[in-house]
């Protein structure tokens, strides 16, 4: 398996990250779909491309490219299947996977720790949720403004139409709305990932290390 | 009409639409679209209008609801400070529904257009990298795999009496269970596949193969149809 990646010439993208991706892409999808569907205002489209970046938390670098292809790919599946305006929030699943990648996999060990250090775990989860959600709100505004004036079609409209009668612009009215939404569904996903990611067999995390790793750990 | 072509002439008609600020512009989208879909979908032309209608159309109540029930004026009047009026409102909202139908629309063709093929031959046939083609593939078969695995794992919960099959407090309290045990058991399927059955079947290799084909090239037909969407884009802004 190994040399097959090799021989493809590319190191960072091994076979078991390419199934992991794919497999974050999935998760990113079908939960995102479902919550999609049924109008709730939050998105939880982003537990995947989280998750994914927990589970290479030991190369950062790798954490980011993986994680920003999970979200990528599971933005253009969407597009075509259930969602065609998705791909405008490519800029936001970029940031998202930057802060997973760089910010949340620091936790992971806290996040895999036993037995739970349950305020350890609550405190990053909180911290780590909010700061995604913050950035998230302020990559996303634009967008929301623009394209969708101020309103995405899910429950955050109301929020949107609260400031926007208190005679906000739209812009503005957006991006308070996503900071007052986006805070709290990142927390959430933030949550699930970890979660997730502490069910997860260490079998699948050591397949993901890079090749030098792997070999030494087999030694 | 190759994938290629068809992919690029969505692109341009949705950049077009987002740059378009008329309802006349957004109306010479939507002429080129109609175009494309009697000359390319036929019969099938009505059927492509239905997936935007359903996308736009919970999107339009919302924004109806806000802009012209609750606000009662146009981002412009809000922007100038003054009163506004519900007919501003409601001129602003139906360009925003027009643009967003027009996004939906371009992509719904470009779907059925390719309706009679296989998602891998038609994934096999862009231009694109061959990593990036890998991962979608992948991506569509995972997905049927945690459809199956979402299935299996309910009623196993379910014959265990940890969830109910019908809206209950106890759903509530154990849903986390069964998020967790998909999840387990996609990656228990993952691991699977990636130590025994994939290697055993040579599987990557296969998929590779199919999509490592050359994408085929461009066609005068996907030429005439880029240059009317770029003419379409041209107009579109300044209409």
């Amino acid at each position: 398996m190994l040399l097959y990646s090799r021989a493809e010439g590319n190191r960072m993208l091994t076979t078991p990250r390419l199934i992991v991706i794919a497999l974050c892409a999935a998760l990113n999808f079908s939960v995102g779909t479902i919550v999609y569907l049924v109008k709730l205002p939050i998105y939880l489209d982003s537990i995947g491309t989280i998750l994914c970046a927990l589970l290479l938390a030991t190369d950062r670098k790798a954490a980011f490219v993986c994680a920003w292809l999970a979200a990528a790919t599971s933005l253009i599946v969407s597009a075509l299947l259930v969602n065609p305006f998705v791909p405008w929030f490519a800029g936001t699943d970029v940031a998202i996977a930057l802060v997973a990648a760089f910010v949340i996999a620091r936790g992971a060990t806290t996040f895999r720790a036993r037995p739970l250090p349950t305020y350890a775990f609550a405190g990053r989860v909180l911290a780590y949720g909010v700061l995604t959600g913050l950035v998230a709100a302020v990559v996303s505004a634009p967008v929301v403004s623009y394209l969708f004036g101020g309103v995405t079609g899910s429950g955050s409209a109301v929020i949107v139409a609260l400031f926007l009668k208190g005679g906000q612009r739209v812009l503005s009215a957006a991006l308070l709305s996503g900071l007052t939404a986006e805070p709290i569904d990142k927390t959430l996903q933030v949550l699930l990932a970890a979660l997730l990611y502490r069910a997860t067999p260490g079998e699948l995390i050591a397949l993901l290390q890079p090749p030098l790793a792997s070999a030494a750990e087999m030694r | 009409m190759t994938p290629n072509g068809a992919a690029a002439f969505a692109l341009i008609v949705i950049v077009a639409a987002v740059a378009a600020h008329s309802l006349i512009g957004l109306a010479v989208l939507l002429a080129l679209c109609l175009a494309f879909g009697g000359i390319e979908l036929g019969g099938r032309t009505l059927n492509a209008f239905a997936w935007p209608v359903g996308v736009v159309a919970p999107l339009a109540l919302f924004m109806g609801i806000v802009w012209i029930g609750v606000v009662g004026r146009s981002p412009a009047e809000i922007a100038a400070g003054v009163s506004g009026a519900r007919t501003a409102a409601l001129g602003y909202v139906t360009v925003v529904c027009a643009r967003l139908f027009l996004v939906a629309l371009a992509i719904r063709l470009v779907v059925l257009r390719f309706a009679d093929s296989t998602p891998l031959a038609f994934i096999g046939a862009l231009k694109a990298p061959l990593t990036a083609k890998k991962l979608i593939a992948l991506t569509l078969s995972w997905m049927d795999t945690i459809l199956h695995a979402v299935d299996r794992s309910r009623t196993a919960l379910v014959t265990a009496g940890i969830i109910a099959p019908r809206l209950s407090l106890r759903n509530a309290a154990n849903g986390w269970i069964l998020v967790q045990t998909v999840w387990l058991s996609v990656v228990t399927i993952a691991i699977g596949r990636l130590r025994d059955k994939w290697p055993a079947e040579s599987t990557l290799a296969r998929l590779e193969e199919a999509l490592r084909a050359p994408a085929p090239s461009l066609t005068p037909r996907d030429g005439w149809w880029m240059a009317a969407a770029i003419a379409a884009l041209a107009a579109a802004p300044v209409a």
